[in-house]
């Protein structure tokens, strides 16, 4: 599903002439199989969000290439990246990032209306999503009006709409309370398992690290040996 | 991603910034209303002018003065007509000669004093002429007369016949027959006292239809042109003119016109009818050509208005990107989120000028109404403050503004193209939004 090979990306800090170079992410090569759920995990600074917005095409590695599905993606432009990720990839981000000036059903709708949907087919398919999520009843809620666990649950069934075969989660949990967090854990499983969706989950919590197949360690920029099995 | 999702975008995009769409909307219909009262001047006043320089000619006519020749002005002749009615597009070649004195005709007790003419008729019905009652003449003593010729009868033996105020014979001396049928006397003189006169009798057969234009009067008489040489033989002068002195005679008649118009079978062919005779070195005047003249002047005129006009919208526009440029930094979290899950950078960008596009278009909608409202009054209120102003009456029909639909979608138009110009940087700006940058807030 994912190749990733020799990935490095630095940062330039400071001003013109006064530039530091801060490396991140030093030659990552890592693979991730089609219906796995892969917990990426390290400390704060490790470089495991770096790794996460290379792949989803925020930000363009330094050196390296990326392949989503065979396809070469960190050679593509911002626009293919972007046709990309609307076909491919959904995401779950830890603040949810919901546009407050839209209901839930609207959040939801977005990705099939900016792929051109017609408002029938995007109905049934919010309709069955919200269903899917346990948010019927909060359809005409804007995020405001909503709770951490049900934002959430509006990003996951965004995320769902397009049927993406991969999503990548950014520390799915972390703004939720345990057992908010079990739920939205236990979503993304019965997602993985129904419909046989690859999740990379990008966690610095052992506990969410805990429902993927396999754990990479992130240490330093680099992949730390002997702790990528589960 | 569907246009009419766009829309819907734009529509809850304007709704969250109601006050500054509604004052940037109302600035773009302010500028675009000036532009639109501004040239609809030039448009009334060439208008007026059109119409009233049409009204008073016949469109389809080019009046033939002279010829030149090494650098001289000679009068028409026969050849001349004959050549004129060779040229392509040519319906009718006009020529007529106004006698060189004014003749006194009388019917009964009635006389009147008015010109005579002499018509080619062949020529005339051709160009369109047309009797209101009888026929044309058929033989030399008959004569047809102008549609007023009538109203110039006034009893012989009358005096103070001639109203003080309208010049016109008082009504009680008016002759109140129909002239048709009836034998006039024409009294034409040799000399200036009326020594020696001739009576020549006239059968008025036909009345010439009523002039296209209320104050134009044709009192004339058109006489044959054998009549017209018998006066000519008579007086012993080209054009029967009272010469002053007897040597000065010119005996004889000669074939030349006063007065020759050239009919175009259409107003299409007038153009090329005057440049065929102004090659053939003839002087001519036709009101298509002053036309194009009158055109050609308010064409600058209004394009000059246009884009003084042009000027107030530009000055919208900076209000305008300032709008688009403070809602893409407002909706630069949104915008970092649709771009994060997959929104292409060109609909992004289209969705920002389509925002701009839509101020304009409504300002647009505004300020052609406003337009229309504003020439309707300059239309009423203006005449009636210049007649008050000045105690003197505009001219009937004048219109100082006039907004036609050219005008409508020249500065729609405009306003279009400087409301997306001045959305383009900030659409561009929305394209290059950082999606982390926005994600986290930080723009």
């Amino acid at each position: 599903m994912i190749q990733i090979k020799e990935l490095s990306h630095h940062f330039e800090l400071g001003k013109k002439g006064q530039k530091t170079i801060l490396p991140v992410l030093k030659g990552i090569t890592m693979e991730v199989g089609k219906g796995e759920i892969v917990s990426v995990v390290g400390k704060s600074g490790s470089g495991k969000s770096t790794l996460l917005n290379l792949i989803s095409g925020f930000i363009r590695p330094t050196e390296g290439e990326i392949r989503i599905d065979s396809e070469l993606v960190s050679d593509l432009s911002e626009a293919k990246f972007a046709d990309f990720r609307l076909e491919h990839i959904g995401f779950i981000f830890q603040s949810f990032q919901l546009i407050p000036s839209m209901t839930a059903y609207q959040n939801i709708e977005l990705p099939l209306t900016l792929k051109g949907e017609d408002e029938k087919k995007r109905k049934e398919i919010v309709n069955r999503i919200l269903e899917k999520v346990g948010l019927e009843d909060f359809q005409d809620h804007y995020p405001s009006e909503l709770s951490g666990g049900q934002q959430q649950r509006v990003s996951i069934a965004r995320a769902l709409v397009l049927e993406p075969t991969l999503i990548l989660a950014d520390e799915p949990t972390g703004s939720l309370d345990s057992e908010t967090e079990a739920e939205i854990l236990e979503i993304i499983q019965k997602l993985n398992r129904e419909l046989g969706i690859t999740f990379l989950i990008i966690t610095h919590d052992e506990e969410v690290a805990q429902i993927g197949n396999r754990t990479i360690s992130i240490k330093d920029g680099r992949i730390m040996e002997g702790v990528t099995a589960v | 991603m569907r246009y009419k999702d766009k829309y819907r975008f734009i529509r809850q995009n304007i709704k969250k910034n109601r006050a500054r769409t509604f004052m940037t909307i109302l600035a773009t219909a302010m500028g675009c209303a000036f532009l639109i009262v501004l040239a609809s001047v030039g448009y009334g006043l060439q208008q007026s002018v059109v119409k009233e320089t049409l009204e008073d000619q016949v469109v389809t006519q080019i009046q033939v003065h002279a010829k030149e020749v090494d650098g001289n002005f000679e009068a028409i002749t026969i050849e001349d007509i004959e050549k004129l009615e060779k040229v392509e597009h040519v319906k009718a070649v006009t020529r007529r000669n106004q006698l060189g004195q004014i003749p006194i005709y009388t019917l009964d007790n009635y006389k009147a004093e008015t010109m005579a003419v002499s018509a080619h008729y062949p020529s005339e019905v051709a160009s369109g002429l047309e009797l209101s009652e009888g026929r044309l003449p058929e033989n030399p003593n008959e004569v047809v007369v102008g549609y007023h010729f009538s109203d110039k009868l006034f009893i012989d033996s009358a005096e103070n016949v001639y109203d003080e105020e309208t010049n016109e014979v008082k009504e009680e001396f008016r002759f109140k027959g129909n002239v048709m049928d009836q034998t006039i006397t024409m009294t034409v003189k040799q000399d200036e006292e009326g020594k020696v006169k001739e009576e020549i009798q006239l059968t008025i057969v036909g009345v010439l239809e009523k002039p296209g234009r209320e104050w134009m009067i044709d009192q004339d008489v058109y006489i044959s042109q054998e009549v017209f040489e018998q006066i000519e033989t008579f007086t012993g002068s080209v054009g029967g003119v009272i010469a002053a002195e007897p040597d000065q005679m010119e005996t004889g008649h000669l074939e030349i016109f006063d007065l020759v118009n050239v009919y175009a079978d259409n107003l299409e062919a007038v153009q090329g009818i005057v440049e065929t005779l102004k090659e053939e070195n003839y002087a001519t005047y036709s009101v298509v050509s002053e036309m194009e003249q009158i055109n050609t002047l308010f064409t600058i005129a209004k394009a000059g208005l246009i884009l003084v006009g042009t000027i107030a919208l530009i000055i919208a526009s900076i209000g305008i990107y300032n709008t688009m440029t403070m809602a893409v930094t407002e909706r630069a979290p949104d915008i970092g989120i649709m771009k994060a899950i997959g929104a292409n950078p060109k609909t992004i960008k289209q969705i920002f000028l389509l925002e701009s596009s839509y101020i304009g278009i409504i300002g647009a909608v505004i300020g052609t109404i406003v337009a229309y409202a504003t020439s309707v009054l300059v239309n009423i209120g203006l005449p009636m403050i210049l007649e008050m102003a000045f105690g003197e009456e505009m001219p009937e029909g004048l219109q100082f503004s006039s907004i036609p639909l050219s005008l409508v979608l020249i500065a729609v138009t405009i306003c279009l193209v400087v409301t997306i110009l001045s959305g383009m940087r900030p659409a561009k700006r929305a394209t290059q939004i950082d999606v982390l940058k926005a994600m986290r807030r930080e723009i």
